[in-house]
């Protein structure tokens, strides 16, 4: 039985769907069989950003509704055998989801994998709370700005109350990704910083993954940054996704300014 | 000392024809004779002579202390108790108050209220979480939060005590708190003369 987790953030834009290509990635680069599963219905991107956007034939709902079988509609990645997709329909809308078929393929898909990643459409509206609502586990994606912390601590608390597993008397776990943090601007307090954060949101730290240019051109090649391996960005992916696989890896504190030899020289003169 | 207390009847008057003031007192004397004549201003001899030859009970230029009337009576006394009422009802009012704010199940709360969730709470609330921005608390008792307070919070009890929540937006009694004043530890919030008043119980940030 695999574990089902959602990738959640409330406000839209901050990197949700991005995180998902790339730990999802990430974990089935750790050797496990992994599923994400694009639940935005109507505004699917998932597809495009792990390079996948003409191998999709069949889609989530079409499996749902019995139109198509789940391994007719499962596409492999190129880059991993062990990574799977699941394509959101881009002709429906989310109202064609209910509780009923959401939980049936959560189910089907616990069997086959190891991990199913869930990547949530912004809002905190019906097709929100479909993905939260058989999830196991739920990594928050944020920006260090205001109006991110302020809908992820919404998006929280409905998980908190909607969820399946907080109705039966359990506990969700959530962890929390910082996306896109400028060390430099965290440096001179113009950013809010992990601490600030985790104060405000009161859930565990995943991880922290800085502002990196290279991820929009990763996203538009559908090369998720993860396979970059000199990328800062794609380092703090592959940190990530094999601390959910289980295993501790040490936390660069990357919010502290980038001191090279150049900066140091520069510094001197100051 | 020995004194003897009793009503009598006075009749207040003043001359003015000496020749109808004697002829009144003459057809009436069987009223009078009980009765004290007050008798303001002038007084001739002769009528003075009449006075006491009647005799009559008279005093000149006295202030007798006026009695009031019946009416008047009843009616300063009605005030009098609707007062002791009134006074009665706020004392019990306020017994109430107090005692049902002690009574009234102080509730716990150990989790924070994040954005977007509403707590209404009837009576005491000690909450020792968090009030993220966004959230909302209406609560009709005291509020004590030990945590900080950046949302929403209108209080309708006897004071409310709250930590360093500069941030925070609170009303007390549909008033607006000046919620930069809250900078210590803990702050309490009461409305004194019409007044709301902040005052620092525990120093230090």
């Amino acid at each position: 039985m695999g574990i089902v987790i959602a990738v959640i953030s409330g406000k839209g834009g901050v990197g949700k769907t991005t995180a998902t290509a790339n730990l999802g990635l990430g974990i089935a680069l750790n050797g496990e069989k992994c599923v994400v599963v694009d639940f935005d219905i109507g505004q699917r991107n998932l597809d495009m950003i792990l390079g996948l956007e003409n191998r999709v034939v069949y889609d989530m709902v079409q499996v749902m509704d019995g139109e198509a079988s789940l391994p007719q509609a499962l596409i492999k990645s190129k880059v991993n055998e062990s990574l799977s997709f699941l394509a959101a329909s881009q002709t429906k809308d989310k109202s064609v989801l209910n509780s009923e078929k959401v939980k049936k393929l959560l189910e089907e898909l616990r069997e086959k994998f190891d991990y199913v990643i869930l990547d949530a459409p912004a809002g905190i509206e019906s097709g929100y709370e479909h993905t939260i609502e058989f999830a196991d586990a739920a990594i928050i994606v944020v920006n260090p700005e205001v109006s991110s912390i302020r809908d992820a601590d919404r998006a929280i608390g409905i998980l908190d109350s909607k969820s399946q597993k907080v109705k039966d008397g359990e506990e969700v776990n959530k962890y929390l990704v910082i996306n896109r943090i400028i060390p430099q601007m965290v440096q001179n307090g113009e950013m809010l910083n992990s601490a600030d954060i985790l104060e405000i949101l009161n859930i565990k730290l995943l991880g922290k993954v800085p502002e990196d240019k290279g991820v929009i051109d990763a996203s538009n090649q559908g090369k998720p940054i993860i396979l970059d391996e000199k990328s800062l960005a794609g380092q703090a992916y592959k940190r990530i996704a094999t601390r959910i696989c289980g295993n501790s890896v040490p936390m660069p504190d990357i919010e502290a300014a980038p001191k090279g030899f150049m900066k140091k020289l520069t510094g001197m003169f100051k | 000392m020995k004194g003897k207390q009793y009503s009598v009847k006075v009749y207040d008057t003043s001359v003015e024809d000496e020749e109808k003031f004697i002829s009144f007192f003459e057809a009436n004397f069987p009223l009078f004779k009980d009765h004290l004549i007050v008798i303001h201003g002038e007084l001739s001899d002769k009528v003075r002579d009449y006075l006491t030859r009647k005799p009559l009970t008279f005093v000149q230029d006295v202030d007798i202390p006026k009695a009031r009337s019946q009416k008047e009576v009843e009616m300063d006394l009605e005030t009098q108790k609707s007062a002791q009422i009134e006074h009665q009802k706020r004392i019990e009012e306020q017994f109430a108050k107090l005692s049902s704010r002690l009574e009234n199940n102080l509730r716990v709360i150990d989790n924070m209220i994040r954005s977007g969730q509403e707590l209404n709470i009837e009576g005491d609330l000690l909450l020792l979480g968090r009030v993220n921005s966004g959230a909302t608390i209406n609560i009709s008792g005291n509020l004590i939060v030990t945590h900080v307070i950046e949302g929403l919070v209108k209080g309708y009890g006897n004071f409310m005590m709250v930590s360093n929540s500069p941030k925070a937006t609170i009303l007390f009694h549909d008033r607006e708190v000046d919620s930069s004043a809250l900078v210590s530890k803990l702050n309490k919030i009461e409305i004194i003369d019409d007044e709301i008043v902040i005052t620092q119980v525990l120093k230090g940030e």
